[in-house]
């Protein structure tokens, strides 16, 4: 449990790091939405260097983003097999019985594949270079504009930042939990269907006690500090918006509106 | 010699950039039938060193002999199940693990898990809910009906009802109004009569004193100090770099003896301090 990588915030500082979080949240919006344009293997190379970039500036080890990709192995394993049989475009490459490896196939599946790849690094690059209260900062600017139609945006970015807050926390509960009850016998790893629903029922059940426990007295903490959700409030930390965020912005964007521009035509 | 930690280190997250060294080069032995206290401060490794006891953790590396079972760095988990019988680790406010319907669910559940058969479990989980004082009528209760204080007996009743040889406790009173920590303190001692070794993680000197024969004080991942608890808390100005304090009795001897007193500062009893004093 203490070895996931997905969604840490990694202390480095680098050029990545001090860029602004509303930056890196637009920037991100720009590169996902350019992934899923179909811009050939030219588009995706010039991505997939752009995402070098940023790692090799954001001083994140590439064994790391390495890592956050393995949890992802069997889904993309089950993806590329589906695909690589069902997709029937283009040549014939061989077959056998019923079943076809179709040229086109093969490069849909790449495209899938790379996909899911570039996705899970970009994001990954993202939580691990912004603090999470950074982040849920950046999201509830990004949302006040939407204020004037009534969405809640801080009550939103609130509820964010306190998901996000308790995750780790919720995995040290689990891990004590499980190893209570390995305590008790419980083998968390093998033992037939029957007693790994009541492993499972043995972790859950505690769990959420607990969560529920914590809920209530967060709530009554906030309660008793007086929170208010419609109080005007001000930042202990403000953001700031630099020259280099403009910049990097900017690289971003044109290289995101280059790739679809590419891809349309 | 029940249990022996030689040249045992770990490290956690190793390799990541969270890693973190919990334990260096620990030796340590505790005898068969010992009552041993460890003391130290937060994040001394006290908690990481008692889950070697029982397998939960696994030494990064060295060898932590616990009877006859060897847990070294390359155990597999269920090698490891018959030793988690054997050594009974009490977490933490345990009531945290508690999650059948009722009380007498919640304590066979260990056992059952150990392959002992529904009825010889249910004879003794009420073996077991004797031992931490509650009786019968809370068998069919739910345990989150019950109070805290009521919640960590079932699950301490919950460990003790796998009839374990060695009995890891952390913190077991944590929490608890004094007379309750008492009760639990004595049941510990009682089960050490019996035979049981005993080790307990308490931040409670005065316990140490009244209660336990040996102790083992940690510091940064490492074991700086083992003895007698004469021997640990014969130096109180060493304890005090270490920011431990000394039991309210031993710390009472001492300053009457800064004062002109010659009192043997190993006295564990009232009786024996009044009449030490001059008093009847």
């Amino acid at each position: 449990m203490g070895n996931m990588t997905l969604g840490k915030y990694l202390p480095f500082d680098s050029f990545i790091h001090r860029l602004d979080p509303r930056m890196k949240i637009v920037s991100l919006l720009f590169l996902l939405i350019s992934v899923f344009f179909d811009a050939g293997f030219i588009g995706y190379g010039i991505i997939g260097l752009f995402v070098c970039l940023v790692v090799v500036l954001s001083k994140i080890k590439i064994t790391y983003i390495l890592k956050s990709l393995k949890p992802m192995i069997f889904m993309m394993s089950f993806l590329m097999i589906l695909n690589v049989f069902m997709i029937q475009k283009g040549t014939v490459l061989f077959s056998i019985g019923p079943l076809a490896i179709y040229s086109g196939g093969l490069i849909q599946t790449a495209y899938i594949l790379i996909r899911l790849v570039l996705i899970v690094a970009l994001t990954t690059v993202l939580t691990a270079t912004t603090k999470p209260l950074d982040l849920t900062l950046g999201l509830e600017h990004l949302f006040n504009p939407l204020r004037k139609i009534g969405f809640p945006a801080h009550e939103v970015s609130m509820m964010i930042s306190i998901a996000l807050r308790f995750i780790p926390t919720l995995l040290e509960e689990t891990e004590r939990i499980m190893k209570a009850q390995a305590s008790r016998g419980v083998d968390f790893k093998e033992g037939s269907l029957k007693d790994k629903v009541k492993a499972i029922v043995s972790l859950i059940v505690p769990l959420f006690i607990s969560a529920f426990q914590r809920a209530e007295d967060l709530a009554n903490a906030m309660e008793s500090r007086g929170y208010n959700p419609d109080g005007k409030r001000t930042k202990y930390k403000v953001l700031k918006w630099r020259m280099s965020d403009t910049l990097s912005l900017l690289t971003t964007v044109v290289m995101c509106v280059g790739i679809i521009v590419m891809s349309v035509i | 010699m029940s249990i022996k930690f030689e040249q045992v280190s770990h490290t956690y997250s190793k390799n990541t950039p969270f890693q973190y060294i919990a334990l260096k080069d620990v030796d340590l032995a505790i005898e068969k039938g010992s009552f041993t206290a460890i003391i130290g401060h937060t994040g001394s490794g006290k908690s990481t060193l008692i889950q070697h006891i029982n397998g939960l953790i696994l030494p990064t590396s060295g060898i932590v002999t616990v009877n006859d079972f060897v847990v070294d760095a390359n155990n597999l988990p269920k090698v490891l199940r018959p030793l988690r019988q054997m050594a009974g680790l009490v977490f933490q406010f345990p009531e945290y693990q508690l999650f059948e319907d009722s009380v007498e669910k919640d304590i066979i559940f260990g056992p059952k898990n150990f392959g002992v058969d529904e009825e010889t479990a249910k004879q003794k989980a009420k073996e077991a809910l004797a031992m931490v004082k509650m009786d019968e009528s809370y068998l069919e209760k739910s345990p989150f009906d019950l109070s805290g204080g009521q919640k960590r007996r079932i699950a301490i009743a919950g460990i003790l009802v796998m009839e374990p040889d060695i009995l890891v406790l952390d913190e077991p009173t944590a929490g608890l109004d004094p007379q309750g920590a008492k009760e639990m303190m004595e049941l510990f001692k009682a089960l050490n009569d019996q035979g049981k070794t005993v080790i307990i993680v308490t931040h409670d000197m005065n316990q140490v004193l009244n209660y336990c024969d040996h102790a083992v004080v940690m510091n940064k991942g490492e074991i700086i100090k083992t003895g007698t608890v004469e021997e640990i808390f014969k130096d109180p100005e060493y304890l005090e770099t270490l920011s431990i304090d000394l039991p309210i009795m031993t710390h009472f001897i001492h300053e009457l003896n800064k004062n002109g007193f010659h009192i043997d500062p190993s006295i564990k009893d009232l009786d024996t301090l009044i009449k030490a004093i001059g008093g009847k």
